[in-house]
């Protein structure tokens, strides 16, 4: 299991680092991804609105999109208008993610320094750790309602478990030498912990972190569709619900966009707590 | 504490590792005293034990059998009385040249002012002015090890215990660091227990170079360089001009000759399984 | 004073551990203690929260009683079909879900490592949508393919498909410079270079995306049965959730997190297989 866990966060990490790379890649011909993404409006517009190729009862038509974002945001839609709706579901992401990583950043870094710790609380964690975090949804539901609390339930199953793997892969996969120096240079054990484990462990803490994000919006957006009373996730049930599929395009917009900004900003956030690491 | 007293003090030290049901004897029955302010080199072939020897001083192992006194005291734990340079530089990622080199100052809880002084100093000894914050990574292999060694010099402890420090330079580096090391040496004498494979390396150094033996490592010979060194003055010279003396030359070659005799000596035995394993081979 | 220090050394000797580990360091059989400790605690705590009646036996229900709904449910049918037949028609959908971005995704992926050109068109649109997650899909899925088949396997798709492209493409990148120059003078075209130095050069890569890509498809699946199905363990939750039947639900996770951990010891064991004889060739 110890070593399951190491070689699943270093496959994350490397998928991680991979789409790191190829971002990079990109931008180095940014024109032609421009031109991509142009053609492809192009494309939609020609296929949806000036041949009528495709209906738009099944694909919407780029007009359809920008009233169902002008419906959402002046109306209102599913209980709620546009900033409503965000502010709820980032709320609860927000609320459940920290709660993952104030659990699950502590306990990783005890099990990464504790070969007793680890022994005594791996058991829980191997027993829950392989139901994927969407299946205690309906267990959620039954216990706390639609409310909430099931919401921040369920994303602290499913944050909470990258968040723990990868600090603990940080805290096991320091460079011994680098705890002999401190020690031999007169750390004591409490300085070893803050001065050499929990910055050592920061660049994969922060990998852990953003698995973290990404899984507690995934989740959220799961919980919201299954049952919410507003959010992101209800607005795109409704809409499917109300076969309005301009409003499903957007939402989906919404939840990428929204997505990539928690993202980007917990990427500044490593780049301003994590100075040293090489680029 | 008198000159004459020895700092550190290996007395009949052995050391066995266990791999599996196997059990490997890597230091057998080493007696080893090192006096105050002298540096002693032990040379040897890799796998030989010599760097176990040095993690058993600074309290990062310990012996199975016989004792490792520093200043008298058994080596209960690692501590700042001996700091460690490492062959990897084991510099902290995180912090800049000027927060590596107060570490130890940090740890020992030296106020912040007298702190930034001592590292000041240290920066200026080593030549590391403009790089103060400068990340690890961003300095070159002996630059890094520049910062080692201020690091460990900056707790001005008794006994700097050196794990061959300039294993990773490339060889111009590695020169330099050499002639560094033994200015530092005069300007700022400590009792230094340096580990090296390199025979010249060790010669030029030290008072004293240990032989070991490979595997079980037993000390072959001590040969006494001080002597020859104070009298023809190498301290004064060039390293090229001192590598080039009979004087030098003639106690490397005894080493090599020592270390080579002592490989021939071991070979003769299990020469025969290599031809076995040859031929049952397709 | 020779003496005052042999005495010394004796005391250290005896306070200090045989064999020169650090002090305080757990040996093999504390630690298994510990370990079945964990165990013991984490089914001790549920059992007697459980019977305690501190939480209602309708919320928790112990152990043993998950165990025997979970046993009921292989022989008693429930929301139509019985646990395993649930079990077959996910594992279908997973099946085909996962083998429908494995095909689409591996040789993207790997022409995308080979032309330069197709990355820097590609890549920009990919890497937007994978900000989408997959079950952010389910409105489309339902619209577009309905609820029975296709639907859940857009979703699986749309959550599997993007490790298996990533590996790919950074398999092919990252081959050896020398071993393409290599074939390439030996006289090798287009064809002959994939098939016999991109493909198994991203061989590992490969399989490695695809563990991860099995992975995700699974847990998607989980979402797109909690939201659009008649059939599957997800469904068999959430009919048991609207019956506020707790052990049913229970049940449905431990079979959901038996064939996940199934799955991914498998892949697992094939990943090692072919590093295995990657070192060994």
């Amino acid at each position: 299991m110890h070593i399951g866990a190491t070689t699943d966060s270093r496959s994350y990490r490397r998928a991680v680092a991979a789409g790191r790379a190829r971002m990079a890649s990109a931008g180095r011909r940014p024109w032609i991804g421009a031109a991509t993404v142009l053609g492809l409006a192009i494309l939609w517009y020609v296929l949806t609105t000036a041949t009528g190729a495709v209906s738009p009862a099944r694909f919407p038509r780029p007009a359809d999109v920008w009233s169902a974002a002008l419906q959402l945001t002046l109306r209102g839609y599913a209980g709620g208008t546009l900033w409503l709706q965000i502010w709820y579901s980032s709320r609860l992401v927000l609320l459940g993610f920290l709660v993952a990583a104030a659990t699950g950043v502590p306990l990783g870094l005890l099990m990464g320094m504790s070969r007793r710790a680890e022994a005594l609380i791996n058991p829980a964690f191997l027993l829950i750790r392989p139901i994927p975090p969407l299946a205690w949804i309906p267990l959620a539901i039954v216990w706390f309602g639609l409310g909430d609390a099931a919401k921040i339930f369920v994303i602290w199953f499913a944050a909470f478990v990258p968040a723990l793997i990868n600090t603990y892969t940080g805290v096991r996969t320091l460079d011994r030498t680098l705890i002999a120096a401190a020690r031999v240079h007169g750390a004591s054990e409490r300085q070893i912990l803050t001065e050499v484990m929990i910055p050592g462990a920061l660049p994969l803490i922060f990998t852990g972190l953003r698995l973290s994000l990404q899984a507690s919006w995934t989740t959220l957006v799961a919980a919201e569709l299954v049952g919410a009373f507003f959010g992101l996730g209800r607005v795109l049930i409704i809409a499917a619900q109300d076969i309005y599929p301009g409003m499903i395009a957007f939402a989906m917009a919404l939840v990428a966009i929204l997505g990539a900004l928690m993202t980007g900003c917990l990427g500044l956030l490593e780049r301003w707590a994590v100075p040293w690491r090489r680029t | 504490m008198g000159r004459s007293m020895s700092q550190i003090s290996f007395q009949s030290v052995s050391r066995v590792f266990r791999r599996g049901s196997e059990e490997i004897l890597a230091v057998a029955d080493v007696s080893l005293e090192v006096a105050d302010r002298e540096f002693v080199a032990i040379v040897g072939p890799s796998g030989c034990g010599k760097t176990t020897l040095l993690r058993m001083a600074a309290g990062l192992d310990f012996p199975s059998s016989g004792s490792v006194l520093v200043g008298a005291r058994e080596v209960a734990e690692p501590g700042p009385d001996r700091a460690v340079v490492f062959q990897q530089f084991a510099l902290f990622p995180w912090k800049t040249v000027r927060e590596n080199i107060g570490f130890g100052l940090k740890c020992r809880g030296v106020p912040a002012a007298q702190r930034n002084a001592a590292v000041d100093r240290y920066i200026e000894m080593m030549g590391l002015q403009g790089h103060e914050n400068a990340y690890p990574h961003q300095l070159s292999g002996g630059m890094q090890q520049r910062v080692a060694i201020a690091r460990s010099y900056a707790l001005e402890p008794e006994v700097l215990l050196m794990d061959e420090p300039f294993g990773a330079l490339d060889a111009q580096t590695r020169i330099e660091m050499q002639e560094e090391l033994i200015r530092l040496a005069r300007v700022n004498p400590r009792t230094v227990l340096f580990i090296t494979h390199a025979v010249e390396e060790a010669v030029y150094l030290a008072d004293r170079v240990a032989v070991m033996t490979r595997r079980p490592g037993r000390l072959a010979e001590i040969i006494d360089v001080a002597p020859v060194r104070r009298a023809e003055a190498w301290e004064e010279r060039p390293i090229e001009e001192v590598m080039d003396l009979g004087s030098f030359t003639h106690l490397r070659t005894r080493i090599w000759k020592m270390l080579r005799d002592e490989r021939e000596a071991k070979a003769e035995a299990p020469r025969v399984t290599p031809l076995q394993r040859r031929k049952a081979g397709p | 004073m020779g003496g005052a220090v042999a005495a010394d050394v004796t005391a250290a000797q005896g306070a200090r551990p045989a064999r020169g580990r650090r002090r305080g360091a757990p040996g093999v059989v504390e630690l298994g203690l510990l370990s079945l400790g964990g165990f013991a605690a984490f089914f001790g705590l549920w059992f007697v929260v459980a019977r305690s009646g501190v939480v209602p036996a309708r919320f928790l229900p112990a152990p043993g009683v998950v165990a025997a709904t979970f046993f009921h449910l292989t022989h008693d049918p429930f929301a139509g079909y019985t646990l395993q037949q649930h079990l077959l028609s996910s594992i279908g959908r997973f099946l085909m879900g996962f083998a429908l971005a494995a095909a689409a995704g591996v040789p993207l992926g790997l022409l995308m490592g080979w032309f330069r050109w197709l990355d820097d068109v590609v890549s920009p649109v990919f890497e937007g949508f994978r900000f989408i997650a997959p079950i952010a899909w389910v409105p489309f899925a339902a619209l577009w393919f309905g609820t029975g088949i296709g639907g859940p396997i857009l979703i699986i798709f749309s959550g599997a498909f993007p490790p298996c492209v990533i590996n790919a493409q950074r398999g092919a990148r990252l081959i050896e410079p020398h071993l393409i120059e290599a074939a390439r003078s030996l006289g090798a075209g287009h064809c002959r270079m994939f098939a016999e130095v991109l493909v198994p050069g991203a061989l590992p890569s490969i399989v490695a995306g695809l563990r991860i890509s099995a992975g995700l498809a699974w847990q998607s699946l989980v979402g797109a049965e909690l939201i659009v199905v008649s059939s599957g363990v997800g469904y068999l939750m959430v009919q048991g959730q609207s019956n506020l039947a707790t052990p049913i639900v229970m049940s449905g996770m431990i079979a959901i997190g038996i064939v996940g951990f199934l799955i991914d010891v498998a892949l697992r064991a094939a990943e090692a297989r072919i590093r295995r004889g990657w070192a060994g060739a």
